[in-house]
């Protein structure tokens, strides 16, 4: 409490009790005293009481859910931070996206739909997001930063990406496992051997693992077919089994390691000339029989698209 | 003189208490990789952390951005509690951090307007009247208009249930400057109150 300025008849509240009163905290005993008989506190208090009341207002206006699409934009670039990127793809790649089950109260989630074959024909806008374009299809070639695409009515789409598109690439890519190469890998163990469900090649590494797998971080040795020794840092030597079920993730794929034949989902910006400017690129190593991706996003937000996208490039295990 | 004072409950942002609910050991469960408590650590911090975020930065959908992102650092750096500050000064410090890194070099400034918040105000007179006359949804309204600095103190102040100590912590400042910017901006908040007043 402060003394009173004009003379020592009784202290004033000081400021940090007018405001632990406006904020619902205890104040002193004779703190309480005072205001109950000093007119000049009782008025700053109302005033503070006031301006909190009128923040918890805003706080209690604040939406629970999130809305449908939003034709808005945060001005962020698509291209992720490089975790959010291995997050999503990883941490989609068994379904077990926790933080988002969370999350998912105030913002909704993101889908990926797998269907059986379209009609559609070129490019179709995105569920959630009329703004942006998708096309989906077959990889017949790659031209530098360019993919043509045969869409399932047999249409060419050319699909251009820039340094910033996020391209994600997944499938059982054994042959990306090479000597040397970072990887985290996601499985189960048994005798001291992993079996490997996911390998993310390349960093960064999402730090979401899904239940029951065992995350272990290192680098590849004597890599073949059967699988690889993965050295961790501490120099520990883990044998590591893959098979033709193990996914792998390359978070930072381009379009120079995609073949054709690759199924590929590709979002962005339709061009003049039927063309896709994409944002994003999923290209998926024989994802399930018969099966169509289509992509539909909580909004048009950028990180929306990456989550769409993460999850396509992990739909052959997720079983979405 | 009823109105004055509000119980120690005074309504924050908070969503609902599990008093079971020990937070320092949802946090160390969740760096064992508990699913379930992750959930519960965003049932019980996820609308407060969105709130303030959403006063701050003033759009919804870059607001939803930074919750995600703030849970996933949580969700990643759980185990780096270490217990020196509450947990809900710690998530809301690592929302700060969010939100000033999404704001870095963007229209809105967080960090770079401290000094002018720091200012201080004319002390009472035509303000403060306004702000003796003015209603709630004046308030509400003339806050929105505030500089980022000045409703990231008062949301970390009066929404988020933080002492001044804790705010003073989530905005490494020191407990006397948090006083002085919360002056600060309640000066600005009469003052914007006092114009309006005069535009009717």
């Amino acid at each position: 409490m402060n003394a009173d300025p004009t003379g020592t008849q009784y202290p004033h509240l000081d400021l940090g009790d007018l405001i632990a009163g406006a904020a619902g905290q205890p104040i002193g005993d004779r703190a309480r005293e005072h205001l109950a008989s000093c007119e000049h506190c009782q008025r700053e208090a109302n005033r503070w009481n006031l301006v909190a009341d009128g923040v918890r207002g805003l706080a209690a206006a604040a939406p629970e859910t999130a809305q449908p699409a939003r034709p808005r934009r945060t001005g962020r670039r698509v291209l992720a931070g490089p975790w959010r990127r291995a997050m999503l793809v990883a941490g989609s790649a068994a379904a077990a996206l926790v933080l988002f089950v969370g999350v998912g109260e105030v913002t909704g989630y993101v889908h990926v739909h797998l269907s059986g074959p379209g009609s559609e024909t070129a490019l179709t806008a995105v569920t959630g997001c009329s703004q942006i374009e998708q096309v989906r299809g077959t990889l017949e070639r790659v031209n530098g930063n360019s993919l043509v695409i045969k869409t399932a009515s047999g249409q060419p789409v050319t699909v251009t990406t820039t340094a910033t598109t996020f391209v994600s690439m997944s499938g059982p890519l054994l042959g990306d496992i090479t000597d040397g190469a970072s990887v985290m890998v996601r499985g189960t163990t048994s005798d001291g051997t992993i079996k490997a469900a996911i390998v993310t090649v390349g960093q960064p590494f999402s730090a979401v693992n899904p239940p029951g797998f065992v995350p272990v971080q290192g680098t590849v040795a004597d890599a073949s077919t059967a699988g690889f020794t993965l050295v961790t840092s501490s120099g520990t030597r883990v044998p590591v089994t893959t098979s033709g079920d193990t996914l792998v993730v390359i978070p930072h794929a381009s379009p120079s390691q995609m073949q054709a034949g690759l199924a590929i989902v590709a979002v962005g910006d339709a061009g003049p000339d039927g063309t896709l400017s994409a944002r994003a690129v999923a290209a998926v190593s024989q994802p399930r029989s018969g099966a169509h991706i289509r992509v539909s996003v909580r909004d048009c937000s950028p990180s929306s698209i990456d989550e769409a996208i993460g999850e396509i490039s992990a739909a052959r295990v997720s079983g979405s | 003189m009823n109105d004055l004072h509000r119980d120690v409950g005074a309504p924050t942002f908070t969503g609902s208490h599990d008093p079971a609910c020990d937070d320092t050991e949802l946090l160390r469960r969740i760096a064992q990789g508990a699913e379930d408590a992750m959930a519960a650590f965003y049932r019980e911090y996820g609308r407060v952390v969105f709130a303030q975020v959403l006063l701050v930065t003033g759009e919804r959908v870059l607001a939803e951005e930074i919750v995600q992102d703030t849970m996933l650092a949580v969700w990643r750096g759980a185990g780096s509690f270490r217990g020196e500050s509450s947990v809900r000064s710690w998530v809301i410090a690592i929302a700060r951090r969010q939100t000033r890194d999404r704001l870095r070099g963007q229209r809105l400034r967080v960090v770079d307007d401290a000094f002018l918040a720091d200012q201080p105000g004319s002390g009472p007179g035509p303000e403060v009247m306004a702000l003796d006359r003015a209603e709630l949804a004046e308030v509400r309204d003339a806050i929105r208009e505030l500089a980022p600095a000045h409703r990231e103190v008062l949301g970390l102040a009066f929404g988020s249930g933080l002492s001044l100590p804790e705010v003073a912590g989530v905005l490494e400042i020191p407990v006397g400057t948090v006083k002085s910017r919360l002056t600060a901006a309640r000066t600005a908040l009469n003052g914007i109150l006092e114009k309006k007043g005069q535009n009717r």
